[in-house]
């Protein structure tokens, strides 16, 4: 029956007679609200339906009236209140109040902003989502004028939004540059905090590459270093920092080598070993899905022309070198020869080995190979060499 | 030389004995140590697992609105949100009922709890307990932010039953309807309360057309099956081999055929059905079993047959907190059949004037009241009916029902007087729901009637029935060879009794009642 209408706010529903003294039906949360009635009927207790729940209040004697005080955890909340009067578990009377927010205290404001960041651009947007309340912690009454804030660079916006459902809310787009959105907000003269919403790069566009390396030669020692160039988006913002950057290297033989980095101030780098043997590389950098580069193409010479091969203890002992360099200078350690061995035009075995002082050894022993006639194949630095029916 | 031989193995045994008390004294130290340092939380209780997986409170829920300025929402999202506000409902209906904010925290934020927890306090000092549960929502959303964490949306004549004691004495029964404007976060995987404010209702209209024509309708204390006037002549069916069980894994179609084929032969029209509660499924009642009430119902429709479908069969909880539980079952049930043409009636529950003592008065018509409620809701083609235990109880609930159902198996010579008073209180058709003499003189009970004294009490019992034109319903079609403990009782001579009360024996034969079985 409370919804026919905003008139009736109250009536007695029993034949007992029962006056309302109490005439005020709105109350701001936080007032003293104490219900009258004059009735000859003493033993009544009121019941009380509220927004978090509900009691059951005993009657208070004065003179010919009963009064009910309205306890504190009612009174200091909004929203609307329903009472009946009950007498031995009937009804016999009942109302409702309006308990409305404190306009008169001081509002506090409670800020959501989110997503945290966005990306430049003007499509994404962020949303800052305020509920101003009352000291009482009740949303303020719809209609409250918010005023909203937000800066970036030179720019600084203000609008005003007027609460409804409890909140007050905008969206705030980002603008072409990347970078931190400041935001605000301020009601009824208390202003919010400081937000800040992070505006990063939008996707990166096509990019370039370039190498630099200490020599043009196939040592399988030194390094090449690929670098990007300044990676941005398309409003020429330097795309985030830590952004991966694969770079996809296919050789003579098609085959693919990878490797990849991570963008700092928009630069990405990648390194890669010197090839051991004549080589030309085709590069390209990938951010997966995103943007590409140009295509790069790198030729190794060959760093080694010849290298000896001794069959030493009785032929038992292959030594391989001295390996030279380019300008003739001993090979660093670490180059890689293998060794095939055939027996009878059959394979048997491949020993791989790296270079000591410019020398590998490898050593056929007695146990695994017996005395016959033996191939052998060495291969490395791109040369191969091979002797035929050594005989052990 | 013989008394200290017997002392000597006195102390052995004594010193034996102590020795073996004092191991087991010390083993159960230990356990009990060993017990004391596992209590505690469960490490999987950090995660919510079971508050967030327990369905136990089952309002209707309308979503009239999703549009929102903010954003949009999906199903899932929406699932969420509705899902812990009706978890935010039950907490807080079970911290008032136990005075206790057990799971408050999990679905206010910690300043909104903080008005639970005071209103807690006041109701601590003043001794009050409230029962209370909602009973419908209709919700539509106002906003959804960007970020997905806040949402506002409004409740609007949410259903609300409560019982409120002071002192342990109940001070209010009542229903009320409240709307709230409520907003939520997000936190911590919840969508936790942050602010609810209660506002005025709105008016809403009835969103529930009722039929022009329902299928059966009651006029004066007649019953109507469209426009032909029915007079019912029934019995309470039970398959031989199943009962109690109708439902189970043996159900078999075909029995039930042969059944009614015998039951429509020997003149009756109208049969009395049981749907258990549990074996239903509870609040989420199976398809299985809903298929098989369809084939009982289909196949009675074929026969002629009419159906008194008696639900709740074996519940007994009646407890305000599962109230949404049942109604979801019932829901299922009887919205599926709303259009059934073999059904006359919905008997919401089978004798529960049995459960007062155990369960209170208050409490079991509470319930009782709130599914008449929530049946006709969903069913306004048949009619409803309580079968209560005795004549004395029939008029409970007069004013809700649309048939006064009643059983009665005390002495038939004071029937007539006692239904002929009932008469006179309502103006609603009466039915005897159940009736019968169980023919079961033997070891258990050398007094108890043969079958000729059942026989003659059917037979005397017709009489009268044609005579004062009674709608009637006998117990049952079949002497069962296995009663269920929970209907009849453990001991020997009441199972006895219950399965004695067939027209036709265990070994198949037709008793000599059978010819009474019809006017």
């Amino acid at each position: 029956m409370i919804g026919i209408g905003f008139s009736i706010f109250s009536r007695a529903t029993v034949d007992i007679p029962i006056t309302l003294q109490t005439k005020q039906t709105i109350f701001k949360a936080g007032d003293n609200i104490v219900l009258r009635f004059t009735t000859n009927e003493q033993a009544v207790r009121l019941y009380c339906h509220s927004s978090y729940g509900v009691s059951i209040l005993d009657a208070n004697k004065d003179g010919k009236d009963v009064i009910f005080t309205i306890p504190d955890h009612f009174t200091s909340k909004k929203g609307v209140l329903n009472y009946k009067l009950v007498h031995t578990t009937k009804v016999v009377f009942e109302g409702v109040i309006t308990i409305v927010a404190n306009s008169e205290t001081t509002t506090q404001l409670e800020t959501y902003i989110g997503p945290p960041d966005i990306t430049a651009g003007g499509k994404n947007h962020t949303m800052m989502v305020v509920i101003p309340t009352d000291s009482y912690d009740n949303p303020v009454e719809d209609s409250t004028s918010i005023k909203m804030k937000h800066q970036f660079l030179d720019t600084e916006k203000e609008t005003i939004q007027f609460s409804k459902d409890f909140i007050g809310w905008e969206r705030i787009f980002s603008f072409e540059r990347s970078g931190r959105i400041l935001a605000s907000n301020e009601v009824n003269g208390t202003a919010s905090k400081e937000f800040a919403i992070e505006v990063f790069s939008a996707n990166a566009v096509d990019f370039e590459i370039n190498y630099q390396r200490k020599h043009g030669y196939a040592d399988g020692n030194q390094i090449t270093t690929f670098t990007t160039s300044v990676i941005k988006d398309m409003y020429e913002n330097i795309i985030s920092d830590g952004t991966l950057v694969t770079f996809f290297v296919r050789n003579a033989k098609g085959m693919i080598l990878k490797t990849n980095g991570t963008t700092v101030n928009g630069i990405a780098k990648g390194k890669l070993l010197h090839p051991d043997h004549m080589d030309q590389w085709e590069v390209k950098a990938y951010i997966t899905g995103i943007a590409e580069s140009t295509t790069l193409s790198l030729i190794y010479e060959q760093s080694t022309a010849d290298f000896d091969v001794n069959f030493q203890n009785k032929n038992r002992r292959i030594r391989v070198g001295p390996l030279q360099s380019f300008m003739g200078q001993r090979m660093p350690d670490g180059a890689v020869i293998t060794c095939l061995i055939y027996r009878e035009g059959k394979y048997l075995e491949t020993k791989t080995k790296t270079s000591s002082n410019g020398f590998v050894d490898f050593i056929v022993d007695e146990g695994f190979y017996p005395a016959g006639s033996y191939n052998f194949k060495i291969e490395g630095l791109g040369i191969h060499k091979e002797f035929k029916d050594v005989v052990l | 030389m013989t008394k200290s031989l017997k002392n000597k193995n006195l102390y052995r045994t004594l010193i034996i004995a102590s020795f073996i008390a004092l191991n087991i004294g010390i083993l159960f130290g230990i356990s009990q140590v060993l017990l004391y340092l596992n209590t505690g939380a469960d490490r999987s209780s950090i995660l919510h697992l079971s508050v967030q997986n327990e369905e136990v409170y089952l309002p209707k829920v309308i979503w009239q609105d999703t549009t929102n300025p903010g954003r949009p929402i999906t199903r899932h999202t929406l699932e969420m949100i509705q899902s812990d506000y009706l978890k935010a409902w039950y907490v807080r209906n079970v911290a008032y009922m136990s005075n206790d904010p057990y799971g408050i925290d999990d679905f206010y934020t910690e300043s909104a709890r903080e008005n639970i927890y005071k209103t807690i306090a006041s109701h601590v000092s003043a001794n009050i307990q409230v029962s209370a549960t909602t009973l419908c929502h209709h919700l539509s959303l106002d906003f959804y932010s960007e970020d997905g964490q806040l949402a506002v949306f409004t409740d609007v004549n949410t259903k609300q039953y409560q019982r409120v004691y002071k002192d342990n004495v109940l001070e209010l029964e009542h229903q009320i309807e409240a709307s709230y404007k409520v907003v939520v976060l997000l936190e911590d995987g919840f969508w936790k309360v942050r602010h609810m404010v209660k506002e005025l209702n709105p008016v809403i209209k009835d969103t529930i057309s009722p039929y022009e024509t329902p299928l059966i309708t009651v006029k004066q204390n007649k019953i109507y099956i469209g426009e032909n006037l029915f007079k019912m002549k029934g019995i309470n069916y039970y398959p031989q081999q199943t009962p109690w069980d109708m439902f189970g894994d043996a159900f078999d179609i075909d029995i039930i055929s042969e059944d009614f084929t015998i039951i429509k032969e020997a003149g009756l029209n109208t049969i009395r059905v049981f749907v258990q509660y549990e074996d239903f499924g509870k609040a989420k009642v199976k398809s299985e079993k809903i298929e098989k009430l369809q084939q009982v119902l289909d196949l009675a429709e074929v026969r002629g047959l009419k159906v008194i479908v008696t639900l709740f069969d074996f519940y007994g909880n009646y407890d305000v907190l599962d109230w949404t539980m049942t109604h979801r079952h019932a829901e299922q049930i009887v919205s599926y059949f709303k259009e059934h043409r073999a059904i006359l009636a919905w008997d919401i529950k089978n004798e529960p004037n049995l459960d007062f003592e155990n369960r209170g008065k208050i409490t079991v018509l509470a319930w009782l009241r709130e599914m008449i409620i929530q049946i006709k809701q969903y069913d306004p083609n048949h009619l409803v009916t309580i079968g209560w235990s005795d004549i004395e109880s029939a008029l409970l609930l007069e004013d809700q029902i649309d048939l006064v159902s009643f059983h009665y198996y005390q002495g038939l010579e004071s029937f007539e007087e006692k239904y002929g008073s009932l008469i006179t209180k309502t103006n609603k058709p009466i039915i005897l729901q159940e009736f019968g003499l169980s023919s079961n003189q033997g070891l258990w009970n050398p007094f108890g009637a043969s079958e000729e004294s059942q026989a003659i009490y059917y037979e005397n019992f017709q009489q009268i029935l044609k005579k004062n034109d009674v709608h009637y319903l006998t117990w049952t079609l079949y002497d069962f060879e296995n009663v269920p403990t929970e209907v009849s009782g453990s001991m020997p001579w009441q199972k006895d009794k219950q399965k004695y009360f067939g027209f036709i024996g265990i070994n198949g034969n037709r008793k000599k009642a059978f010819k009474f079985i019809s006017e």
